[in-house]
């Protein structure tokens, strides 16, 4: 307990001048001395091993909020993104295992499993937009019942089994390298990439941020609001299903319960780098700077051998404070 | 002849949660003989009053155009607490006040947060959703509390013949429904959730009527947690968990609206829990796959969502007729 | 005398709206106002209701220092004010909008509830008053926008005001109603209740007041009563008089030939009727008429943003089936909408981001779709000086930061850049200071010598003669008289838009 008070506190002091200061990269500068003063005080956290496990942890969490990132720029949200990790999941180890497999040769069957699932991310992104923007829902509940659906399709499909047996060089994958760099790291660089370009230099990108600060005037400019709105959660449900790749080769196995509790570590992360709940202002590199926070953060208390409970009361309390945070820079700009 | 159509398609769209419900109770009448009986009308109406009280709370937050994600939380901190003092000896009486203070407490937070530093609603939930379970995790220390023999036999009690959930439900769908009907503030939450500029304008109180939903949503889940546990005999680690999601689903599934200013607690959001509950055991008594379960519900409220957004559409094109009109 | 104000001036920022406002009010007296939209009328009548204060001058109520600091201290000291946008719940019935603030309450078992049967008996007498003979649980969403109308007027009763507010009460009413509206406020007249009368409707007020004060330009132009007698003609030129001849830059082009928009017996239920007209090359159309005699609402459904019933659209001859946005803005056809806040900015972008919004489809190149930087600042540089706008960065500075004028600016910017062939503008200058209106209406002529033809809806009389080649004046959703520019005619141009005869209903 005690060391949650101080924590908050310590991030309290260190925010405060950060809302003066107003500038991007706050959130960086602080997992920089995060990371720093951790290197002292959590035992093994400056050692190799760790670090690859950090990499590990922040690469899925990174691409599925990234995903994410868009679609609360167009001031929606996407509750759908862990049901979508594991019917990936499901789908992908359904296509390439050894037990159930359609008998692929293992390049066909890995490559036609990684397609498989960012089509089953599409299709249920696609089906959020199509809800959202013909049906005239709101994102809050269609995601909602989407993740509900899916959660329950995908345990629903392996009859709750886990789906083990994966091709080698798929199980391998987050140990391997292409010019010395870290597979998962390559993937995560293209996702950041393609997301940031899209957002900071396409017709599209700057459409995403239009809809999401005045959707009627977008309207009024030519901006095809209904487009944008379907593209940002197809782009967020490919995003999860990346994601997916990540854990299942990670974790070795096909499960329909895989990212389940992920979802406030996404939306958190999101909302702590600065991406406004009310649309219209994000960046990836700010999400960039929440992931790491994130997973620093659940890296250190783990570390610290604080239990699995006080490291959610604490992730639930930086969430609040972030949002805080943005409330007050969004007041401080209209007064401005 | 086009009107009368169109008319009618209206009074089906008004008229929703009675038709769905129905449907429901129709359909699983044929396939299971057994379901259409007294006594499992009466075990559908025990099981629901756990979900109906916490969905009567979430209604008053709903009519403000608000939401509570933390309900499921507030009652398994609020189910911990008590099993613990009860575990320990306090009296069973104590502990149920002490529920009910820990869901009032839990309420107030939320609604600090949301007023006093202007936090969505959506986010502060979320966040207190977690602090909660997590805190409840680190009371219980991870690991399910039985509960002694007197608090279960609160869930088999009877009095005057009838069962004892059904009476605390009746007492609470009666007491929230006469306070959203019968008094000044509850006139008050509905002119707040339909425009609470327009409410500051006509001098309400706003700030003083989003405390106080906030609150009575708290105060409903903690005594919802309390007949659920009655009901089961022990507290899990996941006790509550999702029921947020079936808290709202069942509201609006009643009639009451995602953008406030619409609903009710009788009948509607009554109706709306046994419906879901309904779903459920009929789901059980026809054998359905288990694994189902979820899709169904799903599906389900997908659909009520739907047709409350449509039902949302229409009404702002009436509105736009008649103001150029 | 009941209430004074003594030499009431306001100030938004810069621009002051009122200078120096004298008026006097006795009790039992119906005090008519009258003056053009911006004219101060609104202001004047929001200070009096506690909405804002003054920032100079006092006012006396009953003799005694009188210095709102809420509509509540207003209605307190028994002013009620009768806004034209109604403040009624419409998913609560009658009788709780009538006494959502004020329940009448009884205790049962010490719990305080509402007095149901003491709610309705009051709500009856209320509704009585005001002749509306309803069920007090109906639902205010049932109410046509007449019966709402006199529900506001019943809740305004309900706090025993001496002095009642209306600012234009009678535009949503029938002429049977309006008449049952005058039949109340002589009852509250006999009462004793002093009232203000704010209308457009001079017939209206000439019938119903026993003073009308004009205002024009935030003062007080003139005072007349009633047992002098009034004339019609002087009001209006009281109304609009000014030398407004310099104000307006010359034009240099006239009207061209070609056809660029036709619109045919365009149709809409409840909405517009019946609207046929053409824009040529060069020309500046205008659209003269009340607020809500349905101007927007028709520039609304030509831009494809509302739906319409029959009718048809032609572009260069060419029918347009199905008119969205986009396709106009392809077409080289914008819209500057009437509320820029709401419709035209995205406020917390920088304002390049704002400029460039409609355009971004020319600077990008297929097939990525990505937008070409470099040509595009440019551009949007070049377009920002051209509207001179007032701005310390492009790229950094938020819209939201920039005044009224220069905000409109930023909005006219973003259409001038899709280099519009026809640009529609509502109200354009609703708001803005002087310089900034003389500098969009050289912009409005540069744009049609480059050959472009312009719609132009306004509310300002002056405006429209200083800049139009033809107006068409619309009532109640339809074209009730075109004038070309040799028969521009001020009063023949009110009272075109004035409900002089009313229809029976709707």
């Amino acid at each position: 307990m005690g060391e949650k008070v101080s924590l908050s506190e310590q991030t309290m002091k260190l925010i405060q001048p950060a809302k003066k200061l107003r500038s991007d990269h706050i959130i960086l500068y602080l997992c920089i001395g995060y990371y720093l003063l951790m290197c002292f005080v959590a035992p093994g956290f400056f050692t190799i091993n760790n670090s690859w496990n950090l990499l590990f942890n922040l690469l899925p969490l990174l691409i599925a909020a990234i995903g994410q990132t868009l679609v609360m720029i167009t001031a929606g949200i996407d509750l759908s993104v862990t049901s979508v990790i594991a019917v990936a999941s499901v789908v992908g180890g359904y296509i390439m295992s050894a037990d159930t497999g359609l008998g692929l040769g293992p390049t066909e069957a890995i490559l036609g499993s990684v397609l498989g699932m960012m089509l089953v991310g599409g299709l249920i992104g696609w089906l959020n937009g199509w809800a959202i923007t013909a049906l005239g829902m709101p994102a809050f509940m269609v995601t909602l019942t989407t993740m509900i659906f899916f959660s329950g399709f995908a345990i629903w499909l392996t009859q709750s089994q886990n789906i083990y047996n994966l091709p080698e060089a798929f199980v391998n994958m987050p140990y391997s390298s292409v010019l010395g760099i870290p597979i998962p790291a390559l993937i995560g660089a293209v996702v950041v990439g393609v997301a940031y370009l899209l957002l900071a230099k396409t017709l599209r990108g700057a459409w995403i941020y239009a809809v999401g600060m005045n959707p009627k005037a977008a309207k009024i400019s030519g901006v095809k609001v209904p487009q944008t709105i379907v593209l940002v959660y197809v782009f967020s449900g490919i995003c999860a299903a990346v994601a997916s790749v990540l854990y299942t080769a990670r974790l070795e196995t096909g499960s329909p319960v895989m990212g389940q509790n992920s979802l406030l570590d996404i939306i958190g992360a999101v909302v702590i780098g600065g991406t406004s709940l009310f649309g219209g202002k994000g960046k990836v590199q700010w999400t960039l700077y929440g992931v790491l926070f994130i997973t620093l953060l659940d890296n250190s208390l783990n570390l610290m051998g604080l239990s699995y409970f006080l490291i959610m009361m604490v992730k639930g309390a930086v969430i609040l404070l972030a949002a805080m945070l943005n409330v007050g820079k969004r007041t401080a700009l209209q007064t401005a | 002849m086009k009107t009368d159509i169109s008319q009618a398609g209206n009074k089906l769209l008004d008229h929703s949660t009675i038709v769905l419900f129905s449907i429901i109770l129709i359909t699983f009448s044929v396939l299971s003989p057994q379901f259409f009986s007294l006594q499992n009308f009466i075990n559908v109406l025990i099981q629901a009053s756990s979900l109906a009280i916490v969905a009567t709370g979430m209604t008053f937050v709903l009519l403000t155009a608000g939401i509570d994600l933390s309900v499921g939380s507030i009652m398994f901190v609020a189910g911990v607490v008590s099993g613990k003092m009860v575990d320990s000896g306090t009296s069973l009486g104590v502990a149920c006040l002490v529920v009910v203070g820990v869901g009032i407490g839990y309420g107030l937070l939320n609604a600090i947060f949301i007023y006093r530093f202007k936090v969505i609603p959506f986010i502060v939930t979320l966040a207190t959703l977690y602090v909660g379970r997590g805190f409840g995790l680190y009371l219980s220390d991870t690991r399910a509390i039985n509960l002694p023999e007197n608090f279960l036999s609160i869930g088999s009690a009877r009095l005057l013949g009838i069962p004892f959930p059904i009476i605390v439900l009746g007492v609470v769908v009666t007491v929230a429904h006469l306070v959203l009907t019968r008094t000044v503030f509850g006139r008050q939450v509905y002119a707040v959730g339909n425009h609470a500029e327009k409410a500051r304008k006509a001098g309400l109180k706003v700030n003083r009527i989003l405390l106080s939903v906030y609150v009575i949503c708290g105060c409903c889940a903690a005594i919802g947690g309390l007949v659920a546990m009655a009901q089961l005999g022990a507290i899990s680690p996941s006790f509550g968990s999702q029921s947020e999601f079936m808290a709202i689903a069942a509201a609006v599934l009643g009639g009451t609206s995602l953008f406030g200013g619409k609903g009710q607690v009788f009948p509607g959001t009554l109706i709306g829990a046994i419906t879901i509950q309904a779903l459920q055991s009929g789901l059980v008594i026809v054998n359905a796959d288990p694994y189902l379960y979820p899709l169904i519900t799903g599906s389900v409220i997908f659909l009520i969502v739907l047709i409350d957004s449509f039902r949302h559409k229409e009404q702002i094109r009436r509105r736009r007729i008649k103001k150029v009109a | 005398m009941l209430l004074e104000l003594n030499d009431i001036t306001k100030k938004f920022g810069e621009a002051e709206v009122l200078k120096g406002i004298n008026l006097p009010l006795e009790a039992g007296e119906i005090r008519g106002l009258v003056g053009e939209n911006g004219a101060g009328k609104s202001t004047t009548m929001n200070i009096l209701g506690g909405i804002h204060p003054p920032s100079s001058g006092s006012m006396r109520l009953n003799g005694a220092v009188f210095a709102p600091q809420s509509p509540t201290d207003s209605l307190a000291a028994g002013i009620a004010f009768i806004h034209q946008e109604l403040n009624l719940f419409p998913n609560l019935s009658i009788l709780e909008n009538l006494f959502l603030s004020h329940f009448p309450q009884k205790k049962i078992l010490g719990i305080p509830v509402i007095d149901r049967q003491a709610a309705r008996q009051q709500a009856q007498k209320l509704l009585q008053q005001v002749a509306l003979d309803l069920n007090p649980a109906t639902l205010v969403e049932e109410l046509t926008p007449a019966q709402r109308q006199l529900l506001e007027i019943a809740k305004a009763l309900s706090a025993n005001p001496r002095i009642i507010i209306f600012d234009e009460p009678t535009t949503s009413l029938t002429s049977h109603e309006t008449r049952k509206l005058f039949d109340l406020m002589a009852r509250l007249k006999a009462d004793n209740i002093a009232m203000i009368y704010i209308s457009h409707n001079l017939q209206d007020v000439m019938h119903l007041c026993d003073h009308i004060s004009v205002l024009r330009d935030g003062r007080l132009i003139s005072d007349y009563n009633q047992a002098a007698g009034y004339h019609l003609p002087t009001i209006i030129n009281d109304m609009v008089g000014r030398d407004i001849e310099q104000f307006f830059p010359d034009r240099n082009t006239a009207p061209g030939t070609e056809t660029l928009l036709e619109v045919k017996s365009m149709h809409a239920e409840g909405v517009v009727h019946d609207i046929s007209f053409t824009v040529k090359k060069k020309e500046i159309l205008g659209f003269y008429g009340l607020v809500g005699a349905g101007r927007s609402e028709m520039a609304r459904i030509i831009y494809g943003l509302d739906a319409f019933a029959s009718g048809a659209l032609y572009w260069k001859q060419q029918p347009i089936s199905a008119p969205t946005p986009a396709r106009w803005i392809n077409k080289r056809v914008a819209f500057l909408t009437e509320d820029r806040r709401e419709e035209g900015l995205l406020l917390a972008q920088p304002i390049g981001k704002n400029i460039a919004l409609a355009s971004l489809r020319r600077f990008v190149q297929s097939p990525l779709r990505w937008v070409a930087r470099q040509p595009l600042q440019a551009a949007v540089s070049e377009q920002a000086e051209a509207t001179k706008i007032k701005y310390h960065s492009l790229t950094t500075q938020p819209v939201a930061t920039l005044s009224g004028g220069n905000q409109q600016k930023v909005v006219l910017a973003k259409w001038l850049m899709t280099k519009p062939e026809l640009l529609i503008m509502d109200e354009p200058t609703k708001g803005i200071d002087i310089n900034a209106k003389h500098e969009i209406y050289k912009l409005i002529h540069q744009l049609t010598e480059q050959g472009a033809g312009v719609l132009l809806i306004s509310s300002e009389i002056e405006e429209l003669l200083g800049l139009c080649d033809r107006i068409l004046v619309m009532k109640q959703g339809r074209i009730s008289a075109g004038f070309s520019k040799a028969e521009f005619d001020r009063s023949a141009l009110l009272e075109a838009a004035l409900h002089t005869e009313k229809q029976g209903s709707l």
